[in-house]
């Protein structure tokens, strides 16, 4: 996901009115370098975090001076939004809005493609309201401006506004493609006194795996890497998916549906998952799964590891000689149960035998004997 | 029968000279896959074990009659081999390939629709007809022929449920994985419509997943008068909201896409919905029983 002020910039490249703004980096002067520069009052301070529900969290702040606009800079850098501090502050003028409109383009498996949303009452969170117009695109060519206006006939009686709102939906679908964004949402979209419409914000979310066809998003994943510690870098480096939770048994899984399935399984036993953690996507070696074992034992949360692999391209007996070198090597005393099945697992037995480890030939005991140990730990 | 793949599709596989084409090769025909071609470009005339490998699938169709192809090639190459195969002809096209963007799966997807072609993943291990042949990457012994159809968002969980269903004697037709992203080449609804009309299949099995639109499908199919019995096992419960759960689709990004909805949903539209992995059989037994076929909702 995208700041704010970045995927303003996106827009306005494509044409789209944003409010003059001025972004605010933390740091000791912050405050200070954003009242010299400001002129007109009021103006609203926004935190600019890669995470929703701002607004209600109290991340955007009306500020009537230049006193009360460093107050609330200070006071937005030293908050957290959705668990992380904002990454910069973005100042705008005040808008003079005489209507908030919703407008998005996302992608959609439904409609082949993308869709078109839109609700002629926006600035709340769109589930919450009555349901949007609805226009399924497709791939972004197929884009119709009389098939969008048939969609909006019954929702936006204002004739003017629905046209606006139609050449700006073409306009996003078209840079969505283009740069390979899967959401671009602007809620709201402000319809100004002088009829006008301006994004008054945007929530942009590109698509990472065009991280080769896109520096942007090259860079910014490359950023998003920098920003996590040195252990979870690692592992972000060779691939591997991680989501934290807040439990005590950690996963070194592959594939994202039986390492989900796995997390149910250990509440299902009384256990709780510490982490999705699908070491799929990259080497499933020694290289890959060192990283994993290294963050998940530097991690006090973690009190077990429960090694969960299923696999058809992935040959088992590697995985089992991976767990031989990293066991041989590791320093951490926390148990490891393991559970290896697919390709080769007849393989498996007899590498496991050679230190001392015990393969589970089903899922349900393997998960037993690691919430057993996880109890037993506490 | 079985649905999409059989004995009789003739199997050209783009990218045959890297590791995964390789690998494939030998694992593909020793189930029985009839392998007839490869392409590399620039390496035509070579031949990868007795495989005759061609610059271009024109060529290769011309040469070998083969109307299938799977796709193995770097993410950033899926997009021009999938078009080229779509385009000169074959009638089933599979590209395993994770990390596809997804304006490349929308530009497939509208290709192989204009060109009357099936078109199964991104990122999935393919499909397999058990006791027939196998167009992908699974664990072969996981798998015994029968009656039963599934379907799957998620490669490894459909090993493990078809291997449960293979160990208390449950056979099944045909293996799709639909694949984790939000855009796919062959969607529930399809696969359940391919399901529906093949006479081999008795009853399906779907594999979900928290995130996503695709048990919307799934939902409405069973609520069909005329509809074969579907089980469900939806995975992801324990998932927390907003995160992206490894698939690209994986993440709860509204109410509706929770795991609670999802299997409220099913259970009222009258889905055999699954506890946990562990009831996956169980909950299968009781969708193929025709006695039990009128109680609705039965859980694991």
């Amino acid at each position: 996901m995208m700041l704010e002020h970045e995927g303003k910039k996106l827009l306005e490249s494509a044409g789209i009115r944003v409010p003059k703004g001025l972004v605010i980096r933390p740091g000791r002067t912050a405050a200070e370098r954003a009242s010299a520069r400001m002129e007109r009052y009021p103006v609203a301070a926004k935190a600019q975090v890669r995470s929703g529900g701002r607004g209600r969290q109290g991340g955007i702040v009306k500020a009537a001076d230049s006193a009360a606009l460093a107050a609330a800079i200070e006071q937005l850098f030293a908050t957290e939004f959705g668990g992380a501090r904002p990454e910069a502050v973005l100042v705008e003028p005040w808008l003079a809005i005489e209507r908030e409109l919703y407008l998005s383009v996302a992608v959609d498996g439904r409609a082949d493609g993308y869709v078109v949303l839109y609700g002629p009452r926006g600035g709340i969170d769109i589930e919450d309201g009555p349901p949007p117009a609805r226009y399924a695109v497709g791939a972004a060519h197929r884009f119709r401006t009389h098939e969008m206006r048939e969609v909006l006939k019954d929702h936006e009686p204002d004739y003017q506004v629905r046209e606006k709102v139609i050449a700006l939906a073409q306009r996003l679908t078209r840079t969505a493609a283009l740069h390979d964004c899967t959401t671009i949402e602007i809620n709201p979209l402000a319809k100004l006194g002088d009829g006008d419409l301006m994004a008054a914000d945007a929530k942009v979310v590109r698509d990472e795996w065009a991280a080769f066809r896109n520096r942007d998003i090259a860079g910014q994943l490359e950023q998003a890497k920098r920003r996590v510690g040195r252990r979870l870098r690692d592992c972000l480096n060779m691939q591997h998916m991680y989501v934290r939770l807040d439990g005590d048994i950690a996963l070194v899984s592959g594939g994202a549906g039986m390492t989900m399935a796995a997390m149910d399984m250990i509440a299902e036993y009384g256990g709780r998952p510490a982490c999705f953690l699908d070491c799929s996507p990259g080497p499933t070696s020694t290289r890959g799964y060192r990283p994993a074992f290294a963050m998940l034992d530097a991690d006090p949360q973690v009190k077990v590891i429960l090694v969960s692999v299923f696999g058809g391209g992935t040959q088992m007996q590697r995985v089992a000689n991976s767990m031989k070198e990293i066991m041989a090597e590791r320093k951490s005393r926390k148990p490891v149960v393991f559970r290896l099945d697919g390709t080769n697992v007849d393989q498996v037995p007899a590498i496991f035998s050679q230190f001392g480890a015990c393969n589970h030939a089903r899922l349900e005991d393997a998960v037993a004997a690691a919430v057993r140990l996880a109890k037993g730990a506490q | 029968m079985s649905i999409l793949l059989d004995r009789t599709n003739r199997v050209l596989i783009q990218g045959i000279t890297g590791q995964m084409g390789t690998f494939f090769v030998e694992d593909a025909r020793k189930y029985g896959t009839q392998i007839v071609a490869g392409i590399s470009p620039g390496r035509e005339g070579a031949r990868v074990g007795d495989v005759p490998v061609f610059g271009s699938v024109r060529a290769a169709r011309e040469a070998t009659a083969a109307d299938t192809a799977i796709v193995f090639v770097p993410p950033a190459a899926v997009l021009g081999a999938t078009l080229e195969a779509i385009e000169s002809g074959c009638r089933l096209v599979v590209a395993t390939a994770d990390e596809l963007p997804v304006q490349d799966t929308i530009e497939i997807r509208a290709a192989a629709k204009l060109h009357g072609a099936a078109f199964v993943g991104p990122n999935t291990p393919g499909l397999i007809s058990p006791g027939k042949a196998k167009l992908g990457f699974m664990p072969s012994f996981c798998y015994s022929p029968g009656s039963v159809g599934v379907i799957s968002r998620s490669g490894s969980l459909s090993y493990e449920c078809c291997k449960r269903l293979t160990l208390a004697g449950i056979g099944q037709s045909t293996v799709v994985g639909i694949g984790g992203d939000p855009v796919k080449g062959t969607t529930a609804a399809e696969a359940l419509e391919l399901f529906h009309r093949d006479p081999e299949t008795s009853a399906v099995l779907y594999l979900g997943e928290i995130g996503g639109t695709e048990e919307i499908f799934v939902a409405e199919y069973a609520a069909r008068g005329d509809a074969k019995p579907v089980a469900a096992l939806i995975v992801g419960h324990t998932a927390p909201p907003g995160k992206k759960m490894g698939h690209a689709a994986a993440l709860i990004d509204s109410k509706a896409e929770s795991h609670a909805a999802k299997v409220a949903m099913l259970r009222v539209a009258g889905v055999h919905v699954v506890g946990g992995l562990s009831g996956v059989v169980k909950t299968m037994q009781a969708a193929l029983s025709p006695n039990m076929s009128a109680v609705h909702g039965a859980t694991a």
